[in-house]
């Protein structure tokens, strides 16, 4: 589809890419009501992406935390400031690192895997014989992998935000000796469950989440039908994936401050 | 429904799990853990300064939270703040003579009741008052004290009056502190601008002891650090005659102003001046190297 057209202008390239992914993310909204009698399908790819996911989340997000309490409190203790090292933990991992993290990990382990899926059953013409037996496989593939994607973001983002303080927690207070009592009052007096849950950790992992499927779905939707299109497709999701939530990123914060 | 797909639990699971997550952040660390739950019972402290504390703000025994602040009202008729202090039920083992504190969580943080238990066998009960209570300490107290001008001005029965001219005070107010060498000696007593000569007059109480200090000292409005108080320091000079009460410092030097330093380092208008924001530059650099 795409790749035949002009392929040495780059920029050509790069904008019928954007603009196909957007009609495309039209063809996925317009196929969900289609697709609720699919609902089996899209349990079963929530549990693909986002229940096999959870160790990685998990993991991550526990580094993240014991990192971020580790510096801050190396940091603040040339202030005296200790005891703010939970609300900046908070704060940071509700506001940036917990979704642009976890919206990362999930695009290299979840977006490449419904790629290269995608990719492999159009080279194996699957979705040519879904057509054929008159099942949209718009409705039938893309909509629950995209569906799965944005339900199963803010649920891992709010994984990824939980281990993050635990790890915050585990080095500030039982590690490097801040008082218990101190990490969590200042952390509950600063951090606003609206700007920094709400608007922080869902509304970011929600867009982040739509995305990533998106151009997940996308890249894999419209390979080339061969094994080397489709290992093109999956690098071009994490790569397209990576600058989108970086540059989305920006741009949510500044709506949502 | 009937068959149900091996993946079906480990879905749900992974959903409860993520929803779980979410309630604990909202709940747990977000402000929304401040609001009171559960019984609790209601104390009455009186401070005569609550400095920045604001309702809803924690009530701490040794770092742990176990109430907030209900509600703040100035007592009618006194100059005391009476303030409600929602603590819960299950800290209900809190002596009589506790003394109640506001301190504040940091050299920036929010202010909080802090309760220090006290001996006593009877404990303080729904309605009951907190009787022993320190108030919030103002930082420009504690500057104060810190630069010995609180002192000194206690000391104004022992201590003569000398009077100096500034065509520019900066920011020198009353009952900043005067030094000798570093050490105070005493106060500023009063500031005004003389309506003729159009330049300020500086009363400076200074302390019966120091009263070998030559009539030519010379008198300066110096800063304490980059941001700190200003505050006059006396430089002696040689004569043989002492200062005596209701003298007048001819010597002074003015306030240096941040702009006009600024100014001069940025305008460099004459042949000296470029040499000293020449110099100015280079010790910049000397510093800026260092980091």
């Amino acid at each position: 589809m795409s790749v035949s057209m002009s392929p040495n202008n780059i920029v050509l390239r790069s904008l019928s890419q954007i603009g196909e992914c957007g009609l495309f993310l039209l063809r996925i909204l317009a196929a969900v009501p289609r697709s609720l009698r699919h609902i089996r399908e899209t349990v079963r790819q929530l549990w693909f992406v986002g229940a096999m996911s959870l160790i990685i989340i998990m993991v991550c997000g526990l580094f993240v935390g014991m990192v971020l309490g580790l510096q801050l409190y190396d940091v603040l203790s040339i202030f005296g400031g200790t005891s703010a090292t939970g609300t900046v933990v908070a704060i940071a991992i509700y506001r940036e690192l917990g979704p642009v993290v976890t919206a990362l990990l999930f695009a290299g382990r979840a977006g490449t895997s419904v790629t290269a899926e995608i990719g492999l059953m159009r080279a194996t013409d699957q979705i040519a014989a879904m057509e054929m037996m008159a099942v949209d496989p718009i409705a039938y593939v893309a909509v629950p992998r995209f569906l799965a994607g944005v339900i199963a973001m803010p649920l891992l983002c709010c994984v990824f935000c939980a281990l993050g303080i635990f790890g915050g927690h585990l080095v500030g207070v039982n590690w490097l000796g801040i008082d218990n009592g101190t990490f969590w009052s200042n952390m509950t007096a600063t951090v606003d469950l609206m700007k920094d849950v709400v608007n922080g950790v869902l509304w970011k992992s929600v867009v982040f989440g739509a995305v990533v499927s998106l151009i997940a779905v996308f890249q894999g939707y419209t390979t080339p039908p061969t094994s080397e299109g489709v290992a093109y497709a999956t690098t071009r999701t994490v790569v397209a994936s990576s600058i989108a939530i970086l540059a989305l990123d920006f741009v949510l914060t500044a709506f949502l401050m | 429904m009937s068959q149900r797909p091996s993946y079906a639990v480990g879905t749900g699971l992974f959903i409860v799990l993520g929803f779980a997550a979410l309630g604990y952040l909202a709940t747990q660390t977000t402000s929304v853990a401040n609001t009171s739950r559960g019984p609790s019972y209601t104390v009455e402290a009186h401070f005569a300064n609550i400095g920045q504390l604001k309702e809803r703000a924690p009530v701490k025994v040794a770092g742990v939270r176990i109430g907030q602040v209900k509600s703040i009202v100035l007592d009618p008729g006194k100059e005391t703040a009476d303030v409600k202090l929602a603590i819960d039920q299950r800290y209900s083992q809190i002596p009589e003579d506790s003394v109640a504190t506001i301190f504040t969580s940091g050299l920036l943080g929010d202010q909080y009741v802090g309760i220090q238990y006290g001996s006593s066998k009877k404990l303080v009960t729904e309605g009951g008052t907190l009787v022993l209570t320190r108030p919030a300490q103002q930082l420009e107290e504690m500057l104060g004290k810190f630069f010995g001008a609180g002192g000194a001005a206690d000391n104004l029965s022992g201590s003569y009056v000398v009077k100096a001219r500034f065509t520019n005070i900066g920011a020198l107010s009353v009952g900043a502190p005067v030094k000798m060498a570093g050490v105070a000696i005493g106060s500023v007593q009063s500031v005004s601008a003389d309506p003729v000569k159009l330049d300020a007059e500086v009363t400076l109480a200074i302390d019966k002891k120091y009263d070998q200090i030559p009539d030519d000292s010379a008198a300066a409005v110096f800063t304490s650090g980059l941001i700190g108080t200003q505050y006059v320091a006396i430089q002696p000079g040689g004569s043989p005659d002492m200062l005596k009460n209701g003298d007048e410092m001819v010597l002074t030097q003015s306030a240096l102003q941040i702009e006009d330093l600024i100014g001069k380092f940025l305008v460099s208008g004459s042949p000296s001046d470029k040499k000293d924001a020449d110099n100015g530059k280079a010790a910049g650099d000397k510093s800026g190297d260092k980091h």
